[in-house]
C-alpha cells in the first residue's frame, strides 16, 4: 500500500500545470535613512532612541527603565542571567530584555533578531519590555535588502520584530501589549 | 440532503441593521487602511506580479519543491509528516501529543486546523486545546467559528466580548474597555503559555531551499507558544511553499499591507531547527488541494496567502457576515475554494457576489477571483444544483434574451404592467423578491429602441 506521501506527490505530478519561469526579483532600492526608520517605527507603536556609543548602553538602560528589576542582556552585566536552558518560571519574571539586532528595515520599522542574539528563544516575547540595540550602519531600505543580508539562511530560529506586541481583535481597537512585549524601543548607535 | 443557502443564512445577520452597518463600515475602514499602505509603495503592482509569478512557478513544480522542502527540513532535525486528508492530519497531531504523554496544547491561528476541525477532535480525546490568538480565544469561549480569516471575532462588539469574559474569565460585569479586556486575556493566556506542553501553529510560508516555516502574527502568540513548549507542530497545506528565502522579500511586503494596512506584521518568525532536546514537526496536508491543482480554471486559487483583502472589500461579505458562508474561509476566496470541497453543500456561494471584481483588484497574488466565481456558477448549474426558482428564471431569461421580438414585447408588457397593476401585486414580497427591501423603478414611457427610432440622425448614405 502506498503512503500518503507517495499518493500526494503522484497527484501533484498528475495535476500540476506546465512549468512556468521563476521570476527574478529586482533590487528595489528606497529610503534607508534613520529618519524613515524612526517615523515608521513610531507609527506602529515603537520608538527609536539614539545612543552616542555602545559604551553608554548600560547607563541609558537604567535611565530609561528605572523600575525594571530583572533585566536580561548579553551586552552588559545583567541582573538576571538567561541562557538556552533557563526554565520557564524564571523566564516568566523578566521585566526587560536588552538584545542586539542585526538589520533594521526602514520601510517597515522591522529589525532582524536571530536566535544567537536572543539568549533564549522565548525571551523576546516573554519579557514584559524589549529594547533592541542596532548599529545605524545596518539600516536597509526594504525587506529585499534585508533578506539579501542573510546568505547563510535564517538560522535555527529568527524573527523580524516590528514594534511591540499588539492586537485589534476587540472591535478593531488597537491595544499595545497583547501577549508579547508591552513596549519596544530600538536603541540606535 | 438539503442545505441552507448563503442568502438564508445571511438573513439573521442583516436583521440587526445597526450591527450590519457597523460591520460594513469597519471592514471598509480596513480596506481604506490597506489602500493607504499600498499607495505608499511605488512598486506595489510590480510586487503583485512577482508574487503571482513566484506562486505560479511553485505550483508548476510543486512535487519538486515539496521533496526539496522535506529533505531540507529533515536535515534540520525536523520530523516531516504527510496527511492526505483532515482525518489523517488530526490523527498525526494526536499521536505526537500522546507520545509525549501531554494533555495541554496551546495553539496559534491556523485556518488549516479549522478546516480539519482539529479542536473538537482533540478535545473529544481529552486534550485541552487553547486558542491563543485573542480573537480566536474569544470565539473559542463562545463556541463559534471564526467569521474572518484575519479578524476572527470581527462580528462581535466589545459588549459581547465583555460578557464572554465576565462568564469565562471572571472580569467585572459590564466591562467593555478593549485595553482592560485585552489585559485580562493576556494574564489568562500567559498562564496557558507557561504550562503548554505542545504548541500548534499554522504556516504562512514554507521555504523549500532552507526547510524553514514562517509564521506571521501581531500578538506574538505563535512565538510564545512554540518557544516555551517542548514540542512544536506546524501544519501547512501543500500550497504554502515558496522556492527561496529571498522570495519572502516579496511576500512580507504584500501580506500585512494587504491584510490590515500595516507595513509588516509585528512578528515574522522563521522556524528552521528545534532547540536541542526539543521536537519540531511539520505536517504537510492535501485535503483536496491536489484535486484543485488539477482544475485549470481554478488552480490559481491555491496561490492565496490568506490576507483577507478580498473579504474586506467585498460588498456582499461586508453586509452578510462571515458566518453566512458556512465555510472555514468565507468571502470571495472561500466561495471559489469551497465548491472544490463539496459542490452541492456550497453551491450558493459562487452566487454570493455581485461580480464587481473588487476582490480581484486587491488580491496581492492576482487571483482572478471574480472570473472563477463566474465559472463555478456554470459548473453548479451543469451539476443541476441550482434552486428550482433560479433554474426556471434563468431558462426563461435565456430564451427571452435570445429573441429580439420576445425581448421587445416583454419590455412593452413590463412597462404597461408596472403602470396598470396595483402596487400590492407588483411589490408582493412572495412573488417578487426584489421588492422585499427595494422599490421598483418608475417605468419609462418608451423603450430605448422607440426613442432611438424617433431621434436617430439622418443617415448620410
Amino acid at each position: 500500500m502506498s503512503t500518503s506521501r507517495e499518493r500526494m506527490l503522484a497527484a501533484v505530478r498528475a495535476n500540476k500545470p506546465d512549468e512556468t519561469v521563476l521570476p527574478t526579483v529586482p533590487d528595489f532600492w528606497g529610503d534607508d535613512s534613520l529618519e524613515r526608520f524612526s517615523t515608521v517605527l513610531a507609527s506602529i507603536g515603537g520608538e527609536v532612541m539614539r545612543l552616542a556609543s555602545l559604551a553608554d548602553l548600560e547607563a541609558k538602560v537604567h535611565e530609561l527603565w528605572p523600575a525594571a528589576k530583572l533585566i536580561a542582556s548579553p551586552l552588559f552585566p545583567p541582573t538576571l542571567a538567561i541562557d538556552a536552558s533557563t526554565p520557564t518560571d524564571v523566564l516568566a519574571d523578566v521585566d526587560l530584555a536588552v538584545l542586539p539586532v542585526e538589520i533594521g528595515v526602514a520601510e517597515n520599522g522591522a529589525v532582524w533578531l536571530p536566535e544567537a542574539n536572543m539568549l533564549h528563544r522565548a525571551l523576546p516575547t516573554v519579557t514584559q519590555h524589549l529594547a533592541l540595540v542596532l548599529d545605524h550602519r545596518r539600516l536597509v531600505a526594504t525587506m529585499h535588502q534585508a533578506y539579501a543580508q542573510l546568505p547563510e539562511g535564517p538560522g535555527g530560529y529568527g524573527m523580524f520584530v516590528a514594534g511591540p506586541s499588539k492586537t485589534a481583535d476587540i472591535e478593531q481597537s488597537l491595544v499595545i501589549g497583547a501577549h508579547g512585549a508591552r513596549s519596544l524601543v530600538v536603541l540606535v548607535y | 440532503m438539503s442545505y441552507l443557502t448563503h442568502s438564508s443564512r445571511a438573513e439573521a445577520f442583516v436583521l440587526d441593521h445597526d450591527r450590519t452597518s457597523w460591520h460594513d463600515e469597519t471592514l471598509w475602514f480596513v480596506r481604506q487602511k490597506r489602500d493607504k499602505a499600498v499607495y505608499a509603495v511605488p512598486e506595489f503592482q510590480e510586487l503583485r506580479n512577482l508574487a503571482s509569478g513566484i506562486k505560479d512557478h511553485t505550483l508548476s513544480r510543486l512535487d519538486y519543491y515539496l521533496e526539496k522542502f522535506e529533505a531540507a527540513a529533515q536535515a534540520n532535525g525536523v520530523r516531516v509528516h504527510w496527511a492526505a486528508d483532515a482525518e489523517e492530519h488530526n490523527k498525526i497531531v494526536l499521536d505526537i501529543i500522546r507520545q509525549r504523554g501531554a494533555t495541554r496544547v496551546v495553539k496559534s491561528k491556523s485556518m488549516l486546523t479549522e478546516e480539519c476541525h482539529l479542536n473538537p477532535f482533540l478535545i473529544e480525546q481529552g486534550i485541552e486545546v487553547i486558542d491563543t490568538d485573542l480573537g480566536e480565544r474569544i470565539i473559542q469561549m463562545r463556541d463559534e467559528p471564526p467569521s474572518h480569516i484575519v479578524l476572527p471575532a470581527i462580528h462581535l462588539k466589545k459588549e459581547d466580548v465583555g460578557e464572554t469574559f465576565f462568564q469565562h474569565l471572571g472580569t467585572a460585569k459590564g466591562l467593555t474597555d478593549p485595553q482592560q479586556l485585552t489585559e485580562a486575556a493576556r494574564q489568562h493566556l500567559r498562564a496557558k503559555f507557561l504550562a503548554g506542553e505542545v504548541a500548534l501553529t499554522g504556516v504562512n510560508f514554507a521555504i523549500a531551499e532552507t526547510g524553514s516555516v514562517v509564521v506571521c502574527t501581531n500578538e506574538g502568540n505563535a512565538d510564545l507558544g512554540a518557544s516555551l513548549a517542548p514540542v512544536h507542530v506546524a501544519s501547512m497545506g501543500i500550497e504554502k511553499l515558496i522556492p527561496r528565502l529571498s522570495d519572502l522579500g516579496v511576500f512580507t511586503r504584500l501580506l500585512a499591507r494587504s491584510a490590515t494596512g500595516q507595513p509588516v506584521t509585528t512578528y515574522t518568525s522563521h522556524y528552521t531547527k528545534p532547540m536541542p532536546g526539543r521536537e519540531m514537526h511539520i505536517i504537510i496536508v492535501d485535503n483536496g488541494r491536489t484535486k484543485q491543482l488539477g482544475r485549470p480554471d481554478f488552480r490559481a486559487s491555491l496561490k492565496c496567502i490568506r490576507c483577507g483583502a478580498c473579504m474586506n472589500t467585498c460588498p456582499v461579505y461586508r453586509r452578510s457576515g462571515g458566518h453566512s458562508y458556512d465555510f472555514t474561509v468565507p468571502g470571495p476566496i472561500g466561495s471559489i475554494l469551497s465548491p472544490n470541497i463539496d459542490l452541492k453543500k456550497h453551491s450558493t456561494l459562487p452566487f454570493a457576489s455581485t461580480l464587481c471584481g473588487s476582490c480581484t483588484d486587491v488580491c496581492p497574488v492576482k487571483i482572478d477571483i471574480h472570473t472563477q466565481l463566474y465559472k463555478w456558477r456554470q459548473i453548479v448549474s451543469e451539476a443541476n444544483h441550482l434552486p428550482t426558482a433560479k433554474k426556471i428564471g434563468l431558462r426563461f431569461m435565456g430564451s427571452l434574451l435570445a429573441s429580439p421580438t420576445a425581448f421587445k414585447f416583454s419590455g412593452l408588457l413590463g412597462r404597461k404592467a408596472l403602470r396598470l397593476l396595483p402596487y400590492g401585486l407588483t411589490h408582493n414580497k412572495t412573488v417578487n423578491a426584489w421588492a422585499i427591501a427595494r422599490e421598483l423603478p418608475e417605468p419609462p414611457k418608451q423603450s430605448f429602441r422607440e426613442w432611438f427610432a424617433k431621434n436617430q440622425p439622418e443617415s448620410n448614405a
